[in-house]
């Protein structure tokens, strides 16, 4: 009986080590400008990661056309993580111990509280350019921010945005419980008040909510005046039909928030969200030859539609890696690869005037100082601007 | 040892012992899911022990245990014989129950999660040897027991409510106290989990515990072979492991595959890959062996 | 009194989507013994093909809703002998095995809709089909055609499905094959022709349930089957497994419960509410409130 439990468990160890071989370190001589990017290509979000794989993608097909990072192509690697906080930290993991300088990502946030301590604790940046300052300043300095912190922001912007609409002296907002989406309806509330808006109870959203009579009734039980979205964006189109068909006329009087800028909104809301206003990073009427490149592009592999909001965030990602490559001392030596990680995150964390494609920003201790932001009208699945609204 | 490497083998035995959790209960027909709402509810509590009240980690672990095993024992008093469609809905509404309860507590970071959790014994790498000897350590353990459960009158008690909840009665088998016991013992390993698999990240995240953990260790179970314990630790390591060697075109199709794989192991081998005639026969041709 | 009748308005509307697919999947369990818990999947599979029809054929309702049903028929025939297969005694319930067959069913069905289908987006179905006037509107009380319709289809579906089980010959031989194969074989009920026919209708249900949410919901996403089994499968078990009439009563109940709940207290705590109260009927008397017709 000894024996048979010694081989059992002998095979068990070789069920182990057939298995994890596959993370032997490679120490290979570095030929081109590896970047991972830990993306969620398959499950509920796969949708959002292609447009940011494509963003991603884009910049390095540019980049290399443009004769590539001190003259070697640069490679956009997608690691698929299907939004699993295991498979998220084994990648993270492997990409660690390869001889990578930066890397993208990871999305969304479970799978960065999974995996960024992993890069943390290795001394790699890893830039989650589509989480909330909230989420990326516990990493810091192994991440930038890409948007400034919240309450500092969101406050202002919905202020001015009331300031559009004098006669709006009452708001509800529909807040769903999901990562730093909370956080985003406080500072609404703080930017709502100052403008002398009176914030009304919220209206949770379940995340598993099918219908949203209820919600709608339970909102316009309130009588107010505006409606702010904090909630997922098919869950908002749905919610706006919902009020449409109970006699909401007043749709410029409806914000909906920067997350809620996804395509789904308009694949959901059609017509019905015309008039709707919406606060984003981006302007997409923007005239620039740039732009106007990429719009094109992602127009014609994207059956004739807008690029969404978050699409450049990676674009802008990968030209700051390239920025930092060709601004400071890294080689791609394996030699090199602890100090040059380091080089890498001190300078995309200070960078300044950074040319993004749709505005140029500093970085200061890993969060962008001088980002304007924009308030849109939504008309035919298209974005009207209304306002600018500098820091 | 590798990074990626000390990833996948403390996972995989936190797989390992997720299934064994589900596979204890299943003895006798219960499908106790209610396993992940104890992983989320003892994760929570350790790490908010750790980091607000600076309690010390085998501490908090034990903690962990103690209230998953708690949780078990009070909710088994109402289901521990009951029919196992009964069981399933208990268990998915305490994980719902769960989430939204923890979505609303600020103090353990509500919908942002917990971040931050301090390294044991101080630097990393002391961190991941403690917490891969802790948990096979608990591997070792707790296939030792539920080896003995399998071989003994308890066990042969679970097997009997399995075919034949009404026979096994007849028999004398008191299905509710037996119940009981699996129950708790199930949710005791599933809140020591939860506290690992925490700590393992070093951040907890409600996302962490979700229907797809379900999917995971069902998997795991009925793919591995759900009549002994052999199974999950042949699928665990396997299930985890293979697709992160796939192609990227094939490992976007990672869920579909295991699906798949699900549907033509019901339909083909029921018992999953290991079946118990199968240990028997290896036990059998070990022991002729040593004899001769 | 107005928001609360206009809550118990949204309590139906929702309930209604509750029955339609209680009623689905209990008739699976009548008239096959499988508790089919991916069954919310199969239909929204089948509102996806229907609006892949209806994009291909510039809106043509007719052949939208024929796709629709015709995927729903044949998910049907083709899942049904994997149930047979893997469920150890014909007559009896496993829940055991269809569960996790239904689940890895449901797993598949959700993938590949978030990878094949509008790039994992939501479809929003056209204006004929999903048009939200309201039939009658009174301050916050509205009823829009679509809750109309889907109501009046869920009651007659479970009215007429329940005549058609146990008050006609054809019914009966449904019954029979599912509880007694042998047994009915002996009697002269042709297996496979019944057996076919019994998939095909409740294929047919699944495909008309696919327009009824289309016409509901006015869009699909491939999480939203997954959102909505385990209220399922927790009002099949409350109301009793198999039990038609008792599916119709604690599905519109439920629904309204968590209107209400929504309404008058928080929308993430209704469906902690809904929840509870249903594990304590479940605790209380797991054969469900108005008992198992298996």
């Amino acid at each position: 009986m000894k024996k048979a439990k010694f081989v059992v468990v002998a095979a068990m160890a070789l069920v182990f080590l057939t298995t994890g071989f596959g993370f032997a370190q490679t120490q290979a001589q570095v030929k081109e400008w590896r970047v991972p990017f830990l993306n969620c290509l398959t499950g509920a979000i796969a949708s959002i990661g292609e447009y940011l794989q494509w963003g991603a993608e884009r910049a390095a097909l540019e980049i290399n056309q443009a004769g590539g990072i001190k003259g070697k192509p640069v490679k956009v690697i997608g690691v698929d993580t299907a939004l699993d906080p295991q498979k998220g930290s084994v990648e993270m993991a492997r990409i660690v111990e390869e001889v990578t300088l930066v890397a993208l990502g990871p999305v969304p946030e479970p799978v960065i509280m999974a995996a960024m301590p992993i890069a943390v604790e290795n001394g790699m940046m890893s830039v989650t350019a589509t989480t909330s300052y909230e989420y990326a300043v516990k990493f810091f300095p192994w991440t930038v921010s890409w948007f400034p912190p919240t309450e500092q922001r969101l406050g202002e912007l919905v202020a001015a945005w009331a300031a559009l609409h004098p006669a709006m002296k009452t708001v509800v907002q529909f807040v769903e419980p999901y990562g730093p989406w909370p956080g985003m309806a406080e500072a609404h509330v703080k930017g709502l008040t100052s403008a002398g808006v009176k914030v009304l109870p919220k209206v949770d959203v379940p995340s598993d909510a099918v219908t949203f009579g209820p919600l709608v009734v339970k909102a316009m039980e309130q009588k107010p005046d505006g409606i702010v979205f904090v909630c997922n964006a098919e869950k908002i189109a749905k919610i706006i039909r919902e009020l449409k068909s109970r006699g909401w006329t007043k749709m410029d009087h409806l914000l909906v928030f920067s997350s809620g800028d996804a395509p789904e909104l308009y694949a959901t809301g059609g017509a019905d969200i015309n008039g709707v206003e919406i606060y984003n990073y981006i302007n997409p009427n923007l005239d620039t030859p740039r732009w106007n490149a990429f719009k094109e592009a992602y127009m014609k592999a994207h059956n004739g539609n807008q690029p969404p909001s978050l699409s450049t965030n990676y674009y802008d990602a990968v030209y700051m890696i390239k920025r930092a490559i060709e601004n400071t001392a890294v080689t791609g030596d394996p030699k090199k690869l602890k100090e040059e990680r380091k080089m890498i995150a001190e300078y995309m964390a200070n960078m300044k005037d950074f040319h993004g494609i749709m505005f140029n920003w500093d970085m200061k201790n890993g969060v962008p100082t001088n980002k304007p932001t924009f308030i849109f009208s939504i008309q035919d699945g298209k974005k009207k601007l209304v306002k600018e609204v500098k820091p | 040892m590798s990074l990626a490497l000390y990833y996948y083998l403390s996972i995989t035995a936190v797989n390992i012992l997720m299934s064994w959790a589900l596979y204890v209960p299943y003895r006798m027909a219960h499908l106790h899911f209610i396993t992940v709402a104890n992983m989320a509810i003892s994760g929570y509590t350790a790490g908010y022990l750790v980091m607000a009240l600076h309690v010390p980690f085998t501490l908090a672990l034990a903690i962990g245990f103690l209230l998953g095993g708690l949780i078990g024992y009070l909710v088994s008093l109402f289901i521990g014989d009951a029919p196992t469609f009964a069981v399933v809905i208990v268990g998915f509404t305490f994980i719902t129950i769960t989430r939204t309860v923890i979505e609303n507590m600020p103090a353990v970071g509500g919908t942002m999660g917990m971040f931050g959790l301090p390294n044991i014994g101080g630097s990393p790498s002391v961190h991941r040897f403690v917490i891969l000897g802790i948990l096979y350590g608990l591997v070792v353990l707790v296939g030792f027991l539920i080896h003995r459960f399998d071989h003994c009158s308890l066990g042969r008690a679970a097997s009997a409510v399995f075919v034949d909840k009404d026979l096994a009665v007849s028999l004398g088998i008191d299905i509710r106290k037996l119940g009981i016991l699996l129950q708790t013992f199930s949710c005791t390993l599933a809140g020591g989990c939860g506290v690992l698999y925490g700590f393992i990240y070093r951040s907890y995240h409600l996302d962490f515990f979700t229907f797809h953990l379900v999917g995971i260790t069902m998997t795991i179970i009925f793919v591995g072979g759900y009549a002994t314990m052999w199974g999950t630790v042949l699928a665990a390591p396997l299930l985890y492991g293979i697709p992160l060697l796939f192609p990227p075109e094939i490992a976007s199709w990672r869920i579909v595959i295991y699906g798949a794989l699900l549907i033509l192991v019901l339909v083909l081998k029921p018992e999953g890959f290991i079946t118990r005639r199968s240990v028997h026969c290896v036990e059998a041709f070990l022991s002729r062996r040593q004899k001769n | 009194m107005q928001v609360l009748i206009a809550q118990i308005i949204n309590g139906l509307s929702l309930g209604s989507i509750y029955v339609l697919l209680v009623t689905g999947f209990n008739l699976l369990l009548l008239v096959a013994m499988i508790i089919h818990f991916a069954y919310p999947q199969v239909v929204v599979f089948s509102m996806y093909i229907t609006w892949v029809v209806l994009q291909l054929t510039g809106n043509n309702i007719l052949l939208g809703v024929l796709a629709g049903v015709g995927s729903s028929v044949l998910l049907n025939l083709i899942s049904a002998p994997l149930f047979q297969k893997v469920m150890k005694n014909r007559g009896e319930v496993d829940i055991n095995s269809t569960m996790v067959l239904s689940l890895a069913m449901g797993m598949i069905i959700t993938d590949v809709l978030s990878h094949s289908f509008n790039r994992g987006l939501p479809i929003a179905f056209p204006e004929q089909i999903s048009e939200s006037t309201p039939v009658l509107r009174i301050g916050l009380i509205t009823i829009l055609s679509g809750q109309v319709w889907s109501l009046g289809v869920g009651v007659v579906a479970v009215t007429g499905f329940f005549l058609l089980l146990y008050k006609t010959r054809a019914g009966r031989a449904f019954r029979a094959i599912a509880e007694d194969p042998s047994g009915a074989r002996l009697v002269g009920i042709p297996l496979l022709k019944t057996g076919l026919e019994s998939y095909a209708l409740t294929g047919i249900l699944g495909g008309i349930i696919a327009l009824l949410l289309a016409t509901l919901l006015g869009s699909a996403s491939p999480g939203l089957g997954e959102q909505v089994a385990l209220k399922v499968l927790a009002v099949s078990i409350i109301a009793g497994l198999g039990n038609l009439p008792g599916g119709l009563v604690v599905g519109l109940l439920l629904g309204i419960l968590e209107a209400v709940a929504q309404g008058y207290i928080s929308g993430t705590w209704s469906n902690v509410i809904a929840f509870v109260v249903m594990l304590g009927v479940i605790l209380m008397k797991p054969s469900g409130l108005f008992g198992t017709k298996l």
